[in-house]
């Protein structure tokens, strides 16, 4: 996303003051003449491109939003991409999106301290290193973790629609009585950490049931879906967006899905559109949600998820650049256009300034971490 | 009538803007049809999706038609699906027929993309099913097969596999990503070098030094040598470009195409080895496969017909899954997921529009490359004209910027580019070969997921063997192509005795 604002009123100034210089005659007139007019086009597209003042002076005219996700189809770019259109607009800088990934990006952070390179992230940004990731560090200690400014409610469990599996609590019971249920995950994120919670679950439902569910790693999507139709796993963690038109596909179809858990709060879901997305309506998704569907995390409380995107910044990076993206970001959610935009993207918006959302998300990598600590004995 | 419903000038114009575009995205070494589709991909958020997708097949057409201006012209593969584009157009602009080249591959992309066009608008759901019944142990034999054009590649088959393994070691260095199923760990990554190579060496700078800087590095060892004469190169004056030269390559265009296709269905398996296929597949029927790598214009013909074969087949399991066939339609998810537009098994039915659209958008991008690269095609030939004092320098350039944008600006792929440049430079004095290295570079990473996802997955070799019909038949395409590699190796070893 390259979101340019440029001075209007410069360049007209500049344009009104500028007088061509028409010497026609010699060659080395017509020469000079040549010059000059590329020099005046140089200069005058020297001034195009200046672009205005900064929401702060110190903020850098030009910022690249890097996100650790290679995809520019995913929602990573999307809620990047949004927030980068709207922070540029109310900034009056340029903010490009970069689809580097999650360890190019993070070098990438690590080397500027300056600010002109931000990264916009999500949850795996702390599992990657709680899952023992080579190379990923606890970003709350080697960088700055800032604003959180949507969910996505989609994080998604599916079995085949011909599954004997009708919803979680027979895969927990299943995994109870002893028949071994195979998840397909990407390992070390969020896809990881709710096959983690379903491990958890079966075992406070019996202690070592959470040995008969076991991961199948894979990778995109398209491997996992593939994992199914090929009889290797018999749940599959997916997406709403990714997955809900299988589940539309009749049972006879090879292809044909259905969901059995959504990761989610119920209080997050029913922020989301009432029409849901496809046929699952919002009501249809609660379904698939805590209280209605339960994976305990402890005999108390059910395990949720909600997928949060937020900004990190360079550990050294002036807090004031911070500070001033934190009020341009409130002043963007008060006018509440972007919210708009969220929900016709299927996010549920969740602006939380830096200082709050750091405590916030440092308290979901402490539960999540503990889980997976305990798992691993 | 509904099916040109979408034909607004607009439509017309961005596709037709997008193919011109993709063309020198396609035709500068290191740029590629993805990168141009990144480059565009946030444009589309205010055009709307009709309009914004015809902006971006144009370029994906444009793009992966574009590569081959430099395959043929400078020996740099614009793009990897150009590379055995390089194999024979470049012998055929060294002898002063890069014009013929030229025309032959243009010509041949057109054929392979209508080709595609039409299989993806009467088969695309069928064809999607017909994917999904490819599992990991498929797709490891397809690479294998695609691998075995290593030994077709060589002309000593032993440092020619040698070579190819080599590109299979080096392609594996780096972390065994989880994004491929991996376990996320590193290896082959020499010590004190992590931080470097923990994403390992990227493609385009790596073939973009192989081939470009390699050369570069080798005149200036044994002197620069003149470039050729406009008469050298001009078809028009000395002899009619002629249609007749397809006369009997019909098989072979359809065939490459079809092969192209194919390989677009099967997400994973990746744009490369469509080409590669393709290409091994016309040398294995052919009846002078001696002639291929010296300057065979079937092998041009086949090479471009499968690239362009891919763009209609990448998009089947895009529009009837919801999974990109290759990197170039991943990015194209983008301006669905932007527009807010659900891609999977029911798009088409449920959004016949844009699925005529987008059908649309294909058949006028293919016109519009074969239109605007067929009457250009004599300024692009004049290249091999300028000085080479002047070219090289601009060529050099052109690859430093290429390398260092790929990745969105990673410093060490300009370092990639310079390493190889260097190994490509040594592996001449070696005698080591570099179709193979690359061949082997690209497909390694690929098999190895596959090999290892099948074993995880089975727990047992012989499943290679027994998975399936489609697994059998791919065991005798690879066991033919190795045989008829030995066989012509023979042949061709014995040719040379006989003459000395």
């Amino acid at each position: 996303m390259y979101a340019h604002s440029c001075n209007a009123d410069g360049l007209s100034e500049g344009a009104r003051n500028f007088k061509l210089p028409v010497t026609l005659g010699s060659g080395r007139e017509i020469m000079n003449f040549t010059r000059r007019t590329l020099l005046a086009a140089v200069g005058a597209a020297a001034i195009l491109v200046q672009p205005v003042a900064g929401f702060s002076k110190d903020l850098p005219r030009n910022m690249r939003m890097v996100i650790g996700s290679t995809s520019t189809g995913g929602d990573t770019y999307q809620a990047a991409a949004i927030v980068a259109d709207a922070l540029s607009d109310k900034l009056g800088i340029n903010i490009k999106v970069d689809a580097v990934g999650a360890a190019a990006g993070f070098k990438a952070l690590a080397r500027d301290k300056r600010g002109t390179t931000i990264m916009m992230f999500h949850d795996f940004a702390y599992l990657a290193e709680l899952y023992g990731g080579k190379g990923f560090e606890n970003p709350f200690e080697a960088f700055t973790v800032g604003a959180t400014v949507a969910t996505n409610p989609a994080n998604a469990y599916l079995v085949s629609k011909d599954s004997p599996y009708q919803n979680m609590s027979d895969i927990l019971q299943a995994a109870v009585d002893g028949t071994r249920v195979r998840v397909a995950i990407q390992p070390g994120g969020v896809s990881e950490i709710g096959f983690s919670a379903m491990k958890n679950a079966a075992n406070v439902m019996k202690p070592g049931a959470g040995e008969n569910i076991v991961a199948v790693n894979t990778g995109s999507q398209s491997d996992k879906n593939q994992a199914m139709w090929d009889g290797l796993a018999d749940v599959i963690n997916g997406s709403i967006q990714a997955n809900e038109q299988f589940t539309q596909l009749p049972e006879d179809d090879q292809k044909a899905m259905r969901f059995v858990w959504l990761t989610s709060t119920e209080a997050t879901l029913k922020e989301a559109p009432e029409a849901g997305m496809g046929k699952l309506t919002r009501d249809a998704m609660l379904q698939y949600a805590e209280p209605e569907t339960s994976v305990p995390l402890d005999e108390n409380t059910d395990f949720t998820f909600d997928k949060e995107f937020f900004f990190i910044f360079n550990k050294d990076m002036d807090p004031e650049l911070i500070d001033t993206i934190d009020g341009a970001l409130a002043e963007i959610y008060d006018e509440g256009n972007i919210q708009e935009r969220e929900k016709a993207a299927f996010f549920t918006p969740n602006f939380q300034p830096s200082a709050v959302a750091r405590e916030h998300l440092r308290e979901k990598r402490e539960t999540y971490g503990k889980l997976i600590k305990d798992l691993d004995g | 009538m509904e099916l040109f419903d979408s034909l607004s000038p607009l439509f017309v114009l961005l596709t037709i803007g997008g193919t011109f575009v993709g063309i020198i995205f396609g035709a500068i070494p290191g740029m590629t049809a993805t990168m141009a589709v990144a480059v565009c991909l946030p444009i589309t958020y205010s055009l709307g999706l009709e309009n914004g997708l015809a902006l971006l097949l144009g370029l994906y057409v444009g793009g992966i038609s574009g590569g081959l201006v430099p395959a043929i012209l400078l020996g740099i593969p614009g793009t990897p699906s150009s590379i055995t584009t390089t194999l024979d157009g470049y012998p055929m602009a060294q002898q002063g027929q890069g014009e013929k080249a030229l025309r032959i591959g243009i010509v041949a992309s057109l054929v392979g993309g209508l080709i595609s066009l039409l299989i993806l608008d009467f088969f695309a759901p069928a064809l999607a099913d017909f994917a999904i019944k490819f599992s990991y142990v498929e797709k490891f034999l397809i690479i294998l097969f695609a691998l075995t054009v290593m030994a077709a590649l060589s002309s000593d088959l032993l440092l020619g596999i040698f070579s190819g393994f080599l590109g299979i070691f080096i392609s594996l260095i780096g972390t065994y990503d989880v994004t491929n199923g991996g376990n996320g760990e590193w290896r082959l990554i020499p010590p004190g070098t992590e931080y470097w190579l923990q994403d390992g060496f990227s493609l385009l700078p790596l073939l973009i030094g192989l081939f470009g800087l390699a050369t570069v590095l080798e005149e200036a060892q044994t002197g620069m040598q003149p470039g050729m004469s406009q008469k050298d190169v001009k078809v028009g004056k000395h002899e009619r470009f002629s249609f007749r030269i397809f006369n009997g390559q019909w098989i072979n265009l359809i065939r490459s195409s079809c092969i192209g296709t194919f390989v677009g269905i099967l997400p994973g398996v990746g744009g490369s080895a469509a080409s590669i296929l393709s290409y091994s597949n016309a040398k294995t029927f052919s009846k002078h496969p001696e002639r291929f790598g010296k300057g065979e214009p079937a092998g041009v013909m086949a090479s471009e017909a499968g690239n362009n074969g891919l763009t209609g087949g990448a998009l089947v399991p895009l529009l009837s899954l919801g999974i990109p066939g290759d990197s170039t339609t991943a990015l194209l998810i983008g301006a669905f997921t932007l527009q807010g537009v659900q891609v999977g098994p029911l798009f088409i039915g449920n959004n016949p529009g844009t699925w005529d659209a987008m059908i649309w958008a294909m058949l006028i991008a293919n016109i519009a490359m074969f239109v605007m690269m067929y009457f250009a095609i004599r300024y692009f030939a004049m290249v091999v004209t300028i000085p080479k004092h002047i070219l090289f320098p601009v060529i050099l350039m052109m690859c430093v910027i290429g390398a260092y944008t790929i990745n969105y600006g990673i410093m060490f792929d300009v370092w990639t580019l310079l390493i190889f440049g260097i190994f490509g430079w040594a592996m001449g004095k070696l005698r080591l070969e570099v179709a193979p290295f690359i061949i082997g570079f690209i497909l390694g990473p690929s098999a190895e997921v596959y090999f290892v996802k099948t074993l995880e997955s089975f727990g047992d070799v012989s499943i290679f063997f027994t998975k399936s019909p489609i697994a059998m038949v791919l065991w005798v395409m690879i066991i033919g192509s190795v045989v008829g590699s030995i066989l012509l190796n023979r042949s061709a070893a014995k040719r040379i005795r006989e003459n000395s």
